[in-house]
């Protein structure tokens, strides 16, 4: 072109399309940061509105993972607690233990005599003194009995019913039964967890989608300008794509702080908890995997939210 | 290889409007200056407009450097905007960079080493005169200086075509033979310039064609004259006053 014989010796050519690329991107990676960074309070405030969106469900994940956890610690100690008459003398008690022990498909027993039910409950529960205003002990005496190990459901439930037919027996209660409730109850969180997860997933696409929009009616007459200048889709459209990483990256952050605090402050009770259940049980935050799970799926609907904005919002604006 | 512009019994019309041009045939040689005036509402912005691809013509053809425009679509424009400068009488400066952010930026958006878009952006606003103010924000400088600044965008990309209109409509009249000596200096050295205007009297007594439209229809031409001191007469010349 005329224009190139009169300064030859500036002339230059674009990139090759690697290297273009990969300026581009560094250049709009610090520059769609450095907008952000200019109105602080209101992206920290998108961000925080995301991070609870996020928090939600990757507590209530948390949670679930903890109790399963629980359940399965107990699903090793599995126990048949036979509770006995008040009739029933504690040498009687004593005996009986010896004779369950001997049958086939049994592992051990453990006799608790009414005494020793109050003297546990007292040390461990905290409401001795409640107990004190009582006059009667109200615990009955319990046979703990431990199945064999590898002993299957039916076969430990055969167990149960002919124990509870003993006449000393007055009560008769697998763990298990409660532990299939958890299980069931699991279940449902997990299910409720997903369509939580699901919908405010929707709710971080719309919040980034929405705060993109406002940006990009406040930036028209740039983008006007740009498209006369020659500006292609792609190079317009790509801050508003970073900003939407941002805001992801920076809600998954808050979202994982969230989690972590949440999981520190109900450490100290539920060890409390464990341990009335002889369990060493240690609430477990999320995983090195499920957080960068967690940061990746915040980045990813950030930008999911961006692109549809950018995609429905763009091309309305012609150069004037 | 012949003209930069060629018009061909071009007509446009808004949707739902009147003719805003009609029956326009004209050309601007490859390294040619030339004015389109004509008062306000004569279809000047269209007629530039049609060249920068901002709108596509609703009857004959339009080629610019040998492309028929109707032939690009989508992908194909910003590409082809980016081989034209184009200078705007509100300038269209983007406020939140400095002047040399914004002199860049047609580099920036063709993917340019960072190294050769200093050095040619620096090139562009010395040939504006504005270096030393590389660093400012377009906001502290005077209408004529954001002008010189629009027009060193236009020209950072060394196009084959620069396209203003009305460059000088917000300028005092000092400012205005300013500009207009600018785009002069870029004819000189190849660049092909065609420029609207209502402001007659800037440019009647510059050597350059006129092309004169009224009501959408081109109702005087007067060819490029060789020296300033025999201007033959032209048509719209009353229009000087204003
Ligand atoms: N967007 C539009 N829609 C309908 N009519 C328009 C539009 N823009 C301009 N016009 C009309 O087109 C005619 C030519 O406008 P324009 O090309 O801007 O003239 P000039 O630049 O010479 O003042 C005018 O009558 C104007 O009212
Ligand atoms: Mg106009």
């Amino acid at each position: 072109m005329a224009a190139d014989q009169a300064e030859s010796n500036l002339q230059v050519q674009p990139l090759p399309l690697m290297k273009r690329l990969t300026q581009e991107h560094t250049r709009v990676f610090f520059f769609s940061l450095g907008k952000l960074g200019r109105n602080p309070v209101g992206t920290l405030l998108t961000a925080l509105v995301i991070g609870v969106a996020l928090a939600l469900p990757a507590g209530m994940h948390v949670l679930t993972q903890n109790l399963s956890k629980i359940s399965y610690s107990w699903q090793d100690s599995l126990q048949l607690s036979l509770f006995l008459k008040d009739s029933v003398s504690s040498e009687r008690g004593a005996a009986l233990a010896r004779e369950i022990r001997d049958r086939p498909g049994v592992q051990a027993t453990r006799y608790v005599s009414r005494e020793q039910s109050l003297a546990e409950f007292r040390s461990q529960s905290g409401f001795g003194e409640a107990l004190d205003v009582l006059q009667d002990n109200p615990l009955p005496a319990v046979i703990a009995v431990t199945p064999e190990r590898g002993r299957n459901k039916l076969q430990v439930e055969v167990l149960l019913g002919e124990l509870t037919r003993l006449p000393e027996v007055d009560l008769a209660k697998l763990d298990q039964k409660w532990l299939e409730r958890l299980y069931a109850i699991l279940g449902i969180i997990d299910r409720a967890v997903f369509i939580v997860g699901l919908l405010l997933g929707i709710a971080v696409v719309v919040t980034v989608g929405n705060t993109i929009r406002l940006d990009i009616e406040a930036r028209r007459e740039e983008i006007s300008v740009m498209k006369l200048i020659g500006a292609p889709d792609s190079f317009i459209r790509r801050p508003f794509l970073y900003t939407g990483f941002w805001y992801g990256l920076a809600g998954s952050v808050f979202a994982l702080v969230l989690v972590l605090a949440g999981t520190l402050a109900l450490s100290g009770p539920s060890e409390t908890l464990a341990s009335l259940y002889d369990s060493t049980f240690t609430l477990s935050g999320l995983s090195f995997g499920s957080s960068l799970l967690l940061l990746l799926t915040g980045i990813v609907l950030g930008w999911i939210g961006a692109w549809i904005t950018v995609w429905r919002h763009l091309a309305h604006i012609q150069p004037q | 290889m012949t003209d930069i512009i060629h018009f061909n019994q071009v007509g446009y019309r808004y949707p739902g409007g009147k003719d805003v041009l009609s029956d326009v045939t004209f050309s601007l040689g490859r390294g040619e200056m030339a004015f389109v005036t004509g008062s306000s509402g004569a279809g000047k912005t269209t007629l530039l407009r049609l060249v920068g691809l901002l709108c596509k013509p609703t009857r004959g053809q339009v080629m610019v450097d040998d492309v028929n425009l109707a032939s690009l679509k989508g992908g194909d424009i910003a590409p082809f905007r980016q081989r034209i400068g184009m200078v705007f009488q509100n300038f269209n400066l983007l406020y939140d960079r400095t002047v040399f952010d914004n002199v860049a930026l047609p580099l920036v958006i063709r993917g340019f080493a960072y190294s050769d878009v200093q050095r040619r952006v620096r090139a562009a606003l010395d040939a504006v005169g504005l270096l030393n103010r590389e660093k400012s924000s377009p906001l502290t400088l005077s209408g004529g200086e954001q002008q010189r600044v629009g027009i060193a965008r236009a020209i950072v990309s060394k196009p084959a075509l620069i396209l203003a209109d009305e460059p000088t409509g917000n300028l005092d009249p000092e400012m205005s033979k300013e500009v207009m000596k600018l785009f002069e200096r870029f004819n000189q050295v190849g660049v092909s310039v065609l420029i609207a205007t209502h402001a007659l009297h800037l440019i009647v007594h510059m050597p350059h064609r006129i092309i004169h439209l009224d009501g959408g229809k081109i109702t005087a031409r007067r060819p490029r004259t060789p020296a300033m001191n025999d201007l033959p007469p032209f048509p719209g010349e009353d229009l000087r006053g204003r």
